[in-house]
């Protein structure tokens, strides 16, 4: 089903040739000036960098391609038995030690939509509903540790920590193992391939990984509830995943848990710090913002900026020929400050209306984990108002990722504010505890199966 | 005012509960929407026209 519109061009083509390499510093100092400059003059561009690729940036252009899974692939073909095609990463990543795909983010249907529905009922916005209680506890904890000392970084103490230890319980493995993971995966995203620290990261990636295939044999042998358990048990499409698919899935979830929330968090309360009187409004109007300023956090952030795809077939859509193969860049942060669509699009209004943002991708590959991630959000942010409500971030001290062109996240966030008093347990101790109600109430079942909410006080 | 949803467009964005949470309600299994009732009451008509503006698919039909 393609439309039947006039090609372009070849002088038309060379005016929509770009040149921006993504993890340069231009991509991020520039990003609001460049998107600007793009929707005006060619949302959908060819960029002559990383092998020549499509790149969507103008809303309703992406908004049209993203959601033709007709035509669009995502799969990357890692045994080199189907079309070749190289996933969502562009640049495409080799992962010489892991020969593993990126879970069902880089499959295509119906193996794909299989997934889905094996996960959903463990994701959905019910099933989250029965871990809140369990997201604010660790969330107070985290809070806790720091409470007293009127410092905080709110990367390193709490928004790597509750995405991270949560992840896990949905997982179904030990909350405990959260630092196994919690460091590689980050650090995995902001470290290039030529810092001297590269291969230390790959050294605990591998650990990690490691760590996670032992996690997978403990539920084959001793089940238990969770992720996990579903996928040693679900079939998809007429078969079971072996272990390497499995371990790519279980990867793919914990590096869209972990990171992309904590890059959220981190960006939203260094916005806060710096507009007090709009923290301050956004605080006593919660009810009334919390869910609006939420999506516009996510809108103006996009943690994940944009997937990439393959032509699978060749196609016209808005004029644009694209041709079997090609590769193609979906811009979510960019169609994100479209003025045709979002009024005054690069500032931050968090009562905005109509604000139908991509940050959560579009079409079948939409964010698996997206309720997780706003519940998640909210609760560290309502509980940060709540306890730190003077705070203030060090500007000298926050570390934004040097390259923004996979994941708009930061390293380190310091904020001072006045000293309160401790409410319970410190981290490990709530860890501990929380463990125990996962067991004992089998909480990581599907919603299908068990649908009350945590209970605390048992 | 009629309000459906089209599941086949629906991808469990979940915004259209957000902004209408009398008129949309998400399957327990995927967060997916389905309206609560076709026919929107009179004086409700406002948060429909806004879920449906806020949908990322633009999954939501008004009739």
């Amino acid at each position: 089903m393609t439309t039947d519109e006039a090609p372009v061009t070849d002088e038309e083509r060379s005016r929509q040739t770009i040149s921006l390499d993504r993890h340069s510093s231009r991509y991020r100092i520039e990003f609001e000036e460049l998107s600007t400059e793009f929707h005006g003059k060619c949302p959908v561009a060819w960029n002559d960098t990383h092998g020549g690729y499509w790149f969507a940036s103008g809303n309703k252009e992406l908004f049209d391609i993203a959601r033709r899974a007709d035509v669009l692939s995502n799969d990357n073909d890692i045994n080199g038995t189907k079309k070749g095609y190289r996933g969502i990463s562009i640049p495409h990543v080799e992962n010489q030690e892991r020969r593993t795909r990126g879970g069902f983010l880089e499959m295509d249907p119906p193996e794909q939509r299989y997934y889905r529905q094996a996960l959903n009922p463990y994701l959905s916005p019910a099933a989250v509903e029965r871990w809140k209680p369990v997201i604010e506890e660790i969330t107070r904890a985290c809070l806790d540790e720091k409470i007293e000392s009127g410092r905080i970084d709110f990367v390193d103490d709490l928004a790597n920590i509750v995405p991270a230890v949560l992840t896990l319980a949905l997982l179904g493995v030990p909350l405990k193992d959260w630092d196994v993971y919690c460091e590689p995966i980050h650090a995995s995203v902001y470290t290039p391939p030529d810092s001297p620290d590269y291969p230390r990261i790959q050294q605990l990636q591998m650990l990690s990984g490691m760590r996670m295939m032992e996690s997978i044999h403990e539920v084959r042998a001793d089940p238990r509830p969770g992720l996990i358990h579903e996928l040693v048990t679900c079939e998809i499409n007429g078969y079971r995943p072996d272990d390497m698919e499995i371990l790519g899935v279980v990867m793919l979830l914990i590096g869209g848990g972990f990171d992309t929330t904590t890059a959220l968090t981190a960006h939203s309360l260094e916005w806060l710090s710096e507009h007090h009187d709009q923290r301050e409004r956004l605080s006593r109007e919660r009810e009334a913002l919390l869910d609006s300023a939420t999506e516009e956090f996510l809108r103006f952030y996009t943690p994940a900026q944009g997937d990439g795809r393959t032509i699978s077939q060749d196609c016209v859509i808005n004029g644009t020929e694209f041709k079997e193969g090609d590769r193609l860049w979906l811009s979510w942060a960019m169609a994100n400050r479209d003025e045709k669509v979002f009024e005054d699009p690069h500032t931050i209004h968090l009562d905005r209306k109509g604000n139908r943002h991509s940050s959560f991708g579009l079409g079948i590959h939409r964010c698996i984990g997206s309720n997780v991630a706003r519940a998640t959000f909210k609760i560290m942010l309502t509980q940060v108002l709540d306890r730190m409500p003077d705070f203030v971030c060090d500007p000298e001290g926050a570390v934004h990722y040097d390259t923004t062109g996979v994941i708009n996240g930061m390293k380190h966030l310091p904020a001072t504010f006045t000293p309160g008093q401790r409410l319970g347990a410190g981290l490990e101790e709530t860890i501990e505890r929380m463990q125990r109600v996962c067991d004992e109430q089998r909480l990581a079942e599907p919603v299908t199966v068990r649908k009350a909410r945590a209970k605390l006080d048992s | 005012m009629k309000v459906r949803v089209d599941s086949d467009l629906c991808q469990g964005h979940t915004l259209c509960a957000m902004n209408a949470p009398d008129r949309f309600a998400l399957r327990d299994e995927d967060g997916h929407a389905y309206a609560v009732d076709e026919d929107v009451p009179a004086g409700q008509e406002r948060p429909v026209r806004e879920a449906a503006r806020s949908c990322p698919e633009q999954a939501i039909v008004l009739s």
